[in-house]
């Protein structure tokens, strides 16, 4: 009955979810601009969640250390479906400068399946806009996927 | 017949239906308002409709260790009641149910929704929400004191021969008689201690305490995912609508065309109105209260508006 | 008069009691000889005062039963009569309910425990005493009823011997109980000195013909005896210790109907005897011993830590609304004052008894050791959220129709006499209301939800013979709730108009005529009417709350292959969020919660908890000081 209103709802309302996997902060405050009134995310429906549950996009950013990994995964884990991960930066595909450290354990995709990456260190809040919205169309895929 | 009519009331007009488009219409007003007082484009107004669409569409994800009837039950008894305490509310001379309830019964039937929350939260199990659940109950305890000392202020203006009211029907009607309540001065304090009870009572910022999502995870809604979430997101957005209602209803009403429909339109507008000045207005000029500046501030200040209302109105 | 066999009844329910509890003792150790003997009892007892609904509360007569069969001669009551109108009737339903109740359940609550015998002896005569309280009509009758109640309540305070607390509580109700207790009965003294005769018709005729500084001393030191008794204002600390430390079938009887018997007390006393309700004085302080009651109690129950104790001090607080509500003298202020009785009966009694459904499955009722038991125990959570939202009055259980009689009756009463300070009370009853429903979002929190710590994982449900009497207190919760106009027209009403009717019942015991004869102001209360100011309709309320349901259920019928999927399995996913870390057990319990409040008032609730010392001495002061203030206060103003 509400099929299309439904589908077509879930690219206009995506929830991000921020986590912070070792990461320098410089992407996180690039993050955190592409919400304020010069960029203006939320004119697209982008909401940062306090909580996984609540989450349709999930946005990584730093090289995976040891330390977070466990909590990463799992809280990527604790995201309702359908779901998108999105890692913001380079550290989370190939751990930038800090490959080699003992204690980074990076890249993400080896733990998780990665539906879009946005590259830049740290990226133009251009550019995440950009993959966001990427990752609202594959969210209404995977939605359309279920079917 | 009868029935009919009964039945377009709840489901229909200011029922189900009604309520719940024009609550997402308050809430993306609001929204909208928000982010053009901030300078933003802001979202579009129909976004609470999104949300609430797409929520419907994601898995609902119940934790382990819930106690899983009370958590899936406790949003849709919500829902549920506030849909009916809609129907009591006269919205311009437009009385669906009238003679049920008054006002002290629609202040604790405004608490079940809060209760929905409070115990939907707390049978998650998780500490954030016992941290939530606290603190909105320390919510509760703030407004019901400035609320009631408000109710009765208007409860006295509105006597007719001597003894005072609690009935909505008769606030109506007096205030077709003298004018809207807003226009008494000495009601203006209470219609101020009102305009802050009102984000207070929907839970909106500043006074979100309970669902801060910056610190406590959005609190009793941390473990709420799917379904369950879009109908308590469903359930604020009619608590916006069923507050206003009120305050328009004890502050604006008797407003009389003689049209009925112009009326209740006219009573709609007031809606929207009331809801940019008591919630979007507020919203954008002040930071989240930390919990027991709420508790204080809904203590002394705006109970003390509404305890001048009372007294000016008891003695003046 | 007519002869007719429900004139018996009273007198055989008060013998079915005290005989039960002899016969009990009889039984020995033989278990189900003796539990049928105490059920026999209770059931014989609320039998024959159901019977007397149709004549008494119905028909409105008025029962005068002489025993042995001493009837007044020369226009003086010699002999001990027991006189039932419908406020004894209505009290002494409320009683019974609850006894059988809490007796059935107790079958199996106190297996646990040894000397049973002695249990059921004590619990009988406790009845039996509260029994012959409310159904008698001798002053001196209800003073050795008193006696007996108050010490069986003592022995079933004490009954948990291995319990240090339960022998200091049982201590400390004995000696404030005493200071109660022989109150009344120099009061009793003083009146039978002044009017002699014993006999409540007789002396409420006599009284207010002859009001004396004595017959004043005398009210004063009733007042102060039953109010002792109901455990107001400042009396309420030990009744904190004894409602905790006796087990909870017990409790159920000492809260809900020990405490009524006070109550009782009062009615009798101020609006019959000595009808000094009509002082504006008296009303005020009636009204302010109420509200101090219900505030004081009700942020001490904020601060407790035990499921009980929380529980004790709620009941003084409900009797507080009850005070505060016959203080006005208004019909719909009494008529609010005794459905909040007979509902606090109820839900306080329910409450009491998922306390001990909880002590029975745990062996504790400590609030921060407890946790997510409602998936142990769900009917039992369902239980106490009955009981809870109908003691926080939330629309549609009971304690919310009678909440709103009284802030009426109070709103109405600000009107009537011009005065700010009566819509203040109103004010001071919601925020009480709000604050009781704040302590039971920490039960709930504490007990019920949150999570579960791993030593009770091995929980179980209570037996099904304790189950079943907390359903029927839920459903005459719910039933008391939805079907007021019910309620007002066959029990709230006749006891309302009982209470106003002293020549009915003056005449019904000493003579048709004797009433006009003695009394020159017939009444200081017209007709008793039931004038509300606001609007309230549970049933129309229940079917609305169904339609949308089926509406909102439809709906998401239509919807439910669009809808996302519903998932709960114990893997990580369906793991509480800790914010990344591993699920592990951190429960919010009952002393974090509600920071912002206590932190706000942490000096009155400091100031609070240490006034709460716990030394009898200290109690007992408190005590004196309230009879002198109480006495002092009768002087000046009566």
């Amino acid at each position: 009955m509400f099929k299309k209103l439904i589908d077509n709802s879930a690219a206009k309302s995506p929830w991000l979810f921020h986590i912070n996997a070792g990461s320098c902060n410089g992407c996180d405050i690039e993050l955190v601009a592409v919400l304020t009134p010069r960029y203006d995310a939320e004119r697209l429906g982008f909401k940062l969640a306090g909580t996984p549950r609540h989450a349709d996009i999930v946005v990584v950013s730093g090289p995976i250390t040891a330390q977070s990994k466990d909590r990463v995964v799992r809280t990527i884990e604790q995201v309702p479906d359908p779901k998108v991960v999105v890692t913001l930066g380079s550290c989370p595909r190939s751990c930038n400068v800090f490959k080699g450290s003992y204690s980074v354990v990076g890249p993400l995709d080896k733990y998780v399946d990665i539906d879009v990456s946005i590259a830049g260190c740290a990226p133009k809040p251009e550019a995440i806009i950009d993959g966001l919205a990427l990752a609202t169309q594959i969210l209404k895929e995977k939605r359309g996927a279920k079917e | 017949m009868e029935i009919l009519i009964k039945a377009v009331y709840i489901l229909i007009f200011p029922g189900l239906l009604f309520a719940t488009v024009f609550g997402l219409w308050l809430a993306g007003i609001d929204r909208k308002l928000l982010a053009r007082m901030q300078k933003r484009v802001g979202p579009p107004v129909l976004q609470p409709t999104y949300d609430f669409f797409k929520l419907l569409g994601k898995e609902t994800i119940i934790p382990a260790n819930a106690a899983k009837v009370t958590f899936l039950a406790a949003p849709y008894v919500g829902l549920i009641s506030l849909v009916v305490t809609a129907l009591f509310i006269p919205i311009g001379g437009l009385q669906a149910f009238g003679g049920m309830a008054d006002t002290v019964v629609i202040l604790y039937l405004m608490a079940i929704p809060s209760l929905a929350i409070i115990f939907g939260g707390s049978a998650s199990g998780s500490p954030f929400a016992g941290v939530g659940v606290s603190r909105s109950m320390v919510s509760i305890m703030s407004y019901e004191l400035p609320l009631i000392l408000v109710l009765l202020a208007v409860g006295r203006a509105a006597a007719y021969g001597g003894y005072t009211t609690f009935s909505l029907e008769q606030i109506t009607v007096i205030q077709q008689l003298t004018g809207p309540f807003l226009l008494d001065w000495r009601l203006i304090p209470a219609a101020v201690a009102m305009l802050l009870v009102i984000p207070c009572e929907v839970g909106a910022h500043p006074f979100d305490v309970g669902e801060a999502e910056t610190e406590i995870c959005e609190g009793p809604l941390v473990e709420y995912s799917g379904a369950p979430l879009a109908v308590f997101k469903l359930s604020h957005c009619i608590k916006m609508f069923i507050m206003t209602a009120l305050f328009t209803a004890l502050f604006l009403g008797g407003v009389t065309t003689g049209m009925l429909w112009l009326d209740v339109i006219i009573a709609l507008v007031f809606c929207t109105i009331v809801t940019v000045v008591s919630m979007t207005l507020t919203h954008a000029v002040m930071a989240r209260f930390r919990v027991e500046q709420l508790f204080k501030f809904f203590w002394t200040v705006v109970s003390g508006l509404a305890l001048v209302s009372l007294i000016l109105v008891w003695y003046v | 008069m007519t002869y007719d066999v429900y004139m018996h009844f009273p007198v055989l329910a008060i013998m079915a009691l005290f005989v039960g509890a002899f016969l009990v003792t009889l039984s020995g150790k033989r278990e189900v000889l003796r539990n049928i003997i105490a059920g026999a009892a209770v059931l014989i007892a609320l039998t024959l005062l159901a019977l007397l609904i149709k004549p008494v509360m119905v028909d409105g007569e008025i029962i005068t039963y002489w025993m042995g069969n001493w009837e007044p001669v020369n226009g003086y009551a010699i002999g001990i009569a027991l006189e039932v109108d419908a406020l004894s009737l209505f009290f002494g339903l409320l009683v019974a309910i609850a006894v059988a109740c809490s007796c059935f359940y107790s079958f199996q609550y106190i297996r646990q425990d040894d000397a049973r015998g002695g249990y059921f002896t004590l619990y009988l005569m406790l009845a039996g005493g509260v029994m012959g309280i409310v159904l008698s009509g001798d002053l001196f009758n209800i003073y050795v009823m008193l006696e007996v109640m108050t010490f069986a309540a003592v022995g079933l305070t004490a009954f948990r011997t291995w319990n240090p607390n339960a022998r200091e509580a049982a201590f400390k109700y004995l000696v404030v109980g005493s200071i109660g207790s022989s109150c009344v009965l120099l009061g009793t003294a003083l009146v039978y000195a002044q009017c002699h005769t014993l006999n409540l018709a007789q002396i409420s005729a006599l009284i207010p013909g002859r009001m004396n500084p004595t017959m004043v001393l005398a009210f004063a030191l009733l007042f102060t005896g039953f109010g002792c008794k109901s455990f107001m204002f400042p009396f309420h600390p030990i009744a904190a210790d004894a409602h905790g430390a006796a087990p909870s079938s017990v409790s159920v009887l000492i809260s809900g109907v020990f405490t009524k018997t006070g109550v009782y007390g009062i009615i009798r006393v101020s609006y019959f005897l000595f009808r000094s309700m009509g002082l504006t004085s008296m009303q005020t302080g009636l009204v302010f011993i109420g509200c101090v009651s219900m505030f004081v109690c009700v942020t001490m129950a904020l601060n407790q830590h035990d499921f009980k104790r929380l529980l004790a001090f709620h009941s003084i607080s409900q009797i507080g609304y009850i005070l505060t509500s016959l203080g006005l003298c208004t019909a719909l202020g009494i008529a609010g004052g005794l459905y909040h009785a007979i509902n606090h009966t109820l839900f306080k009694g329910l409450l009491f008894l998922t306390a001990g459904a909880v002590l029975y499955a745990t062996g504790t009722t400590y609030l921060e050791k407890l946790g997510g038991l409602a998936r142990k125990m769900p009917q039992t959570a369902a239980l106490f959220l009955i009981g809870a939202f109908s003691i926080s009055g939330i629309p549609p259980f009971n304690g919310f129709y009678s909440k709103w009689m009284i802030y009426q009756a109070t709103f109405e009463k600000a009107s009537e006499t011009g005065s700010i300070g009566y819509a203040l009370v109103t004010v001071v009853c919601v925020v009480t209301s709000v604050l009781t429903l704040a302590s039971f979002i920490k039960v709930g929190q504490s007990v019920f939800f949150g999570q579960m710590p791993l030593e009770y994982e091995n929980v179980k449900e209570t037996p099904l013979s304790m189950r079943i009497p907390m359903w029927i207190m839920a459903a005459l919760c719910v039933f008391t709730g939805v079907a007021p106009n019910i309620m007002i027209n066959y029990v709230i009403g006749p006891a309302t108009g009982a209470v106003l009717n002293f020549p009915g019942y003056i005449d019904a015991a000493m003579g048709e005529g004797y009433a006009a004869a003695t009394i020159t102001d017939t009444g200081y209360l017209a007709e008793p009417r039931l004038l509300t100011i606001g609007a309230w309709n549970p049933v129309n309320w229940l079917l609305l709350f169904v339609v949308v349901l089926a509406a909102v259920f439809l709906v998401s019928i239509l919807g439910k292959r669009d809808r996302g999927e519903v998932n709960c399995a114990p893997d990580s996913k369906h793991a509480v969020f800790f914010g990344g870390e591993e699920s592990q057990y951190s429960h919010v319990a009952s002393g974090d919660l509600f920071w912002g409040f206590k932190h706000n008032l942490r000096g009155y609730l400091g100031f609070m908890s240490k006034a709460h010392s716990g030394v009898t001495n200290d109690y007992v002061l408190w005590g004196v000081t309230a009879l002198a203030v109480i006495i002092l206060y009768c002087f000046a103003f009566m």
